[in-house]
């Protein structure tokens, strides 16, 4: 019933508001605000303070009521203002597999003299992460979005909250962002890679340092030698990422969806999309032929993900909602 | 402490811990010893759980401790209705839930119970001396309702502390709208139930020594302001309980209504003023001797002319009376009336019966008797002590023949008794005499130290005539204070503070606070409403005209506090350099060339360049002032003046507008 119900008020919401588009400021038609139980129960307080303080006809008690009373209302005030104004500046999705969770990045900020305390950000339905944000800054927050299944997903409707500065009173507001994750198939796959197809300019050899030619930056695992790490960009505060050259030649390989044979469409994908993990881990040249197109040979991280993404998209019609799930 | 602080849950705990802890300690001389035992345990045991130090508390024990509690609480009080032992269940039961609080519902619920011990304190006691205590309370309870809202990390405290203390401040105005113009009610909707303390004051019996206990203390029963006329010190007979019945020892007060008042006719000027009760839970009006008009409905006359009201003074009440200390009434007492103001128990002071009876058989007429009386107390060697020696059952004899030394209670026990055994009505009158000028307050304060005995007698023709036998024995009673008198009589401190003219100065000062607050604050009803209403023109009984003025405040308030709350959340304000760059921009805007929000000012006039040469010759340098300004080291009075140059400049530059 408490979920239909929030159901409906979001939709309701989403039908007023329209989509946003970035950068959103909450602005004050679209923050909702209610007592929390917390809230709730300080009313009830209240009400048998009063009562007390009438009954007993004691200007004490009815000052310290009526006092509260005017506190709970600044309250209210200033849960509303601890959110009014925050700007949703940037929101990233990063592509992810199936099955693992998908991060949506939020940078949050706030151009008023004042420190927002404990904002949260949530998708409905899912645990929210919060953060501050002082004074005239802004502040990250990362949201963990589950998958299951290859494809679009579409984030719809995203939820900025706040109950602070004391916890009576809960206000919120939805951002309706075209926000996708491209959900690429899980790489999964007992077949071994296809033959090497042939050699570009003779064998290349993913590498470390030694190799001559640069192929580019990818995330620190474990085991990569030091030597390897781009200290300079993390020293500029970007994650640990380590350098990658590769000699002069490759190996090239052919990824094609119709020599699969025995296998369904999804199995199919999820293959390739192991062999194509794999032939870039190797730092290999590799081409991805689907029915209907057809990426040529070339590597890298933006081959990568054209590639998986052809493969998440492969055969999907419109998108589907996050919340829909 | 630094240690603690790292660890998640310590500090909401700590603040929610203090709130509820100042909570209790504020009635901590109202509840039993081993309640505030159970609260310091409870509070240092969750500390330490908070610190890491103690394992949780097991649930099973909670338990059991909740049932021994409860049970020693209904052992106590053999109720768990009242104040009294409603705050100690309270402090009870808040210690238990201090004692298992983990999540941040707990601690709400303890903050709860702080502020609902806060309520109980106030409907407890609200003098002025108390206001700070609960201010300071209602600020650490609404600190701690921040600190623990931020979850388990708990907001730091200087934070949380700003935050409440603004928002109470910002309440203020809400809060005195509410007070001064919410409609209050006559009464309750229930009846209050009784204060179960012992109260202080003159009760409705007297015995030897009674009198005197009353005035070791130094509180005040009343105040008085007279509108006019002041009666003299030794006029000022403050009226309270008479006692008629005697059983040889203690005076008491009788039958309810005994028999009918007989007519006065007022002599001398009539007294006007205004008495107002601390509020003792009394159910005596006191009132300067004979009272001739006291219009309100919460009180009645007796038969004896004692304003008794209706319900017990719980809280400061006040009344307007009128009084003349002169009086005299031409009916006669009934027989049934003087048969039960002459009555003595016939077995008990044979002695003073004896003397009674030879002073009768000299004196002709009944005042003539009387006379005898008074001339044998004068000359009878009887001392005024406060002090005096225990008296035998048959007291009046033992104090008349043997210790001579009494108070104001022993001189009017034996007065009485031995007109009443020459055959002549008399009575004993308790209340209060003389009271102490308050000049920076302009009234009396009447103490309890100020508590007197004196007696009335009956002479036919003339009605009842005020006699007071301590005078007497010692005149100075009447002209001077009982400090005075009897160094003694209060307790080293009290002299020393009344005793030193500076001292004594400040204290009248306080009193004299203390006073308005009881008269403007602590009784404010819906008299004093009106009487607002009325000095703002309106009608004095329009309840509308109260509706619209709450209405009024209270919408007024809102818009306020949301225009307050809602204009820090923009974007902050910027400086008057960014203001009048912003001008600048906005002129240039409407001249056709926009900033983009990624322009800084140099990029900013090379696009105008670009694109309108025409306007670069006055913007360029303009934009590069602005960038000097800002971003060069120049500062102190050179940038002030610099500054306010770039403003001038901005401000007279005229730019077309595009066509």
């Amino acid at each position: 019933m408490k979920r239909f119900l929030r159901a409906r008020i979001a939709s309701w919401a989403r039908r007023r508001q329209g989509a946003d588009s970035l950068p959103v400021t909450v602005h004050y038609r679209r923050i909702y605000i209610l007592p929390t139980r917390a809230g709730c129960g300080f009313g009830v307080l209240l009400f048998c303070m009063f009562i007390a303080g009438l009954n007993y006809s004691n200007s004490t008690a009815l000052f310290l009521t009526f006092w509260l009373m005017g506190f709970v209302l600044v309250g209210l005030h200033r849960c509303h203002r601890n959110l009014l104004g925050i700007a949703l500046q940037h929101a990233t999705a990063l592509p992810t597999f199936a099955g693992a969770a998908g991060q949506l990045e939020l940078t949050l900020g706030n151009s008023a003299a004042l420190t927002r305390l404990r904002i949260e950000a949530d998708l409905p339905g899912m645990p929210a992460s919060a953060t501050d944000i002082a004074a005239t800054s802004a502040a990250r927050v990362s949201l963990a979005v589950p998958t299951t299944v290859r494809g679009r997903l579409l984030i719809d409707g995203l939820r900025l909250t706040t109950a602070l500065p004391f916890g009576l009173f809960r206000a919120w507001t939805w951002v309706y962002l075209p926000l996708e994750i491209i959900v690429y198939p899980r790489a999964r796959g007992s077949l071994p890679l296809p033959a090497v197809a042939g050699m570009n300019h003779g064998a290349r050899i993913r590498g470390g340092a030694g190799g001559d030619e640069w192929l580019g930056l990818r995330a620190f695992r474990d085991g990569d030698s030091p030597r390897q790490v781009a200290w300079k960009a993390y020293a500029r505060g970007a994650p640990l990422l380590v350098k990658e050259y590769c000699s002069a030649s490759a190996p090239e390989r052919f990824f094609d969806f119709e020599r699969l044979p025995g296998l369904d469409t999804e199995k199919r994908l999820e293959q390739l999309s192991a062999w194509i993990v794999d032939a870039d881990n190797r730092g290999e040249r590799y081409a991805l032929t689907l029915p209907g197109s057809k990426l040529p040979l070339d590597r890298g991280p933006q081959h990568r993900h054209l590639c998986l993404r052809a493969l998440a998209l492969f055969g999907l019609g419109p998108a589907r909602h996050a919340s829909a799930r | 402490m630094p240690a603690h602080a790292e660890l998640s849950g310590w500090s909401p705990t700590l603040w929610t811990t203090a709130a509820f802890a100042a909570g209790a300690l504020l009635q901590v001389d109202r509840i039993p010893l081993w309640a505030t035992a159970v609260l310091i345990a409870c509070a240092a045991w969750q500390l330490s759980v908070a610190a890491r130090k103690l394992p949780a508390f097991p649930k099973l024990a909670q338990l059991i401790l909740t049932f021994v509690l409860v049970a020693c609480v209904v052992i106590t009080f053999h109720t768990v209705n009242g104040l009294a032992a409603g705050t100690v269940l309270l402090v009870v039961m808040g210690s238990i839930k201090l004692v298992e609080s983990r999540s941040r519902r707990d601690r709400y619920i303890v903050i709860a119970a702080a502020l609902f011990l806060l309520l109980a304190a106030c409907l407890d006691r609200q003098g002025l001396a108390r206001v700070p205590l609960y201010l300071g309370e209602v600020a650490l309870c609404c600190t701690a309702l921040a600190v623990t809202a931020y979850g388990d990390a708990g907001l730091d405290f200087r934070v949380a502390g700003k935050l409440a203390g603004r928002s109470l401040l910002l309440a203020v105005p809400l809060a005195l709208v509410l007070f001064l113009f919410f409609p209050r009610l006559p009464g309750g909707f229930w009846a209050l139930p009784a204060n179960d303390e012992a109260r202080t004051g003159l009760g409705e019996s007297m015995s030897p020594g009674s009198i005197s206990q009353l005035t070791a203390s130094y509180d005040p029963a009343f105040r008085v302001r007279f509108l006019g006329a002041i009666p003299p010190a030794r006029e000022r007979y403050w009226r309270g309980p008479v006692l008629h019945a005697f059983d040889g020892y203690t005076w008491r007060r009788g039958a309810a209504e005994a028999y009918h008042a007989q007519r006065l006719r007022f002599l001398g000027e009539p007294y006007r003023y205004t008495v107002t009760l601390v509020g003792d839970d009394n159910r005596w009006w006191f009132a300067l001797d004979t009272v001739a008009d006291a219009s309100d409905k919460h009180v009645f006359f007796s038969y004896d002319y004692d304003l008794i009201a209706r319900e017990p003074a719980t809280r400061p009440t006040s009344y307007d009376a009128v009084s003349y200390t002169r009086t005299e009434s031409s009916d006669t007492l009934s027989s049934y009336a003087r048969q039960l103001e002459t009555a003595l128990p016939a077995d008990r002071n044979p002695r003073t019966r004896q003397l009674a009876a030879s002073l009768r058989a000299r004196a002709a007429t009944d005042s003539e008797f009387v006379r005898a009386v008074v001339d044998f107390l004068r000359a009878g060697g009887f001392q005024y002590s406060l002090t005096p020696p225990k008296l035998d059952p048959d007291s009046v004899d033992d104090f008349l023949f043997h210790t001579r030394e009494g108070f104001c209670g022993h001189f009017a026990s034996a007065f009485v008794a031995l007109v009443r055994a020459g055959g002549v009505p008399a009575r004993v009158v308790t209340g209060y005499q003389g009271g102490e000028w308050n000049p920076i307050g302009g009234y009396f304060v009447i103490r309890q130290s100020d508590a007197h005995a004196w007696a009335e007698v009956w002479i036919d023709g003339r009605g009842w005539r005020r006699m007071d036998p301590t005078a007497i024995v010692a005149p100075e009673r009447l002209s001077r204070g009982i400090l005075d008198l009897l160094p003694d009589a209060v307790s080293r401190g009290t002299r020393l503070l009344h005793g030193t003219p500076f001292l004594a100065h400040l204290l009248q000062g306080w009193d004299a606070l203390n006073a308005a607050w009881n008269e403007r604050i602590v009784k404010f009803d819906v008299n004093s409403q009106l009487g607002i209403l009325a000095r703002f023109g309106l009608q004095s009984n329009d309840w509308m005209a109260l509706v619209a003025a709450l209405g009024g405040g209270l919408v007024g308030w809102l818009a306020w506090i949301a225009w307050h709350i809602g204009r820090s959340a923009g974007a902050r304000p910027p400086d008057r350099l960014g203001r009048a760059y912003a001008r600048l921009c906005r002129k240039l805007a409407r001249a056709g060339v926009a900033r983009d929000a990624s322009e800084g000012p140099l990029a900013y006039a090379a696009k105008i360049a670009r694109c309108r040469p025409d306007l670069a010759v006055r913007a360029q340098p303009l934009l590069a002032r602005y960038a000097h300004l800002r971003y060069g080291s120049i500062s102190g009075a050179a940038a002030t003046s610099a500054i306010a140059g770039f403003e001038r400049r901005v401000f007279r530059w005229h730019v077309a507008r595009r066509s």
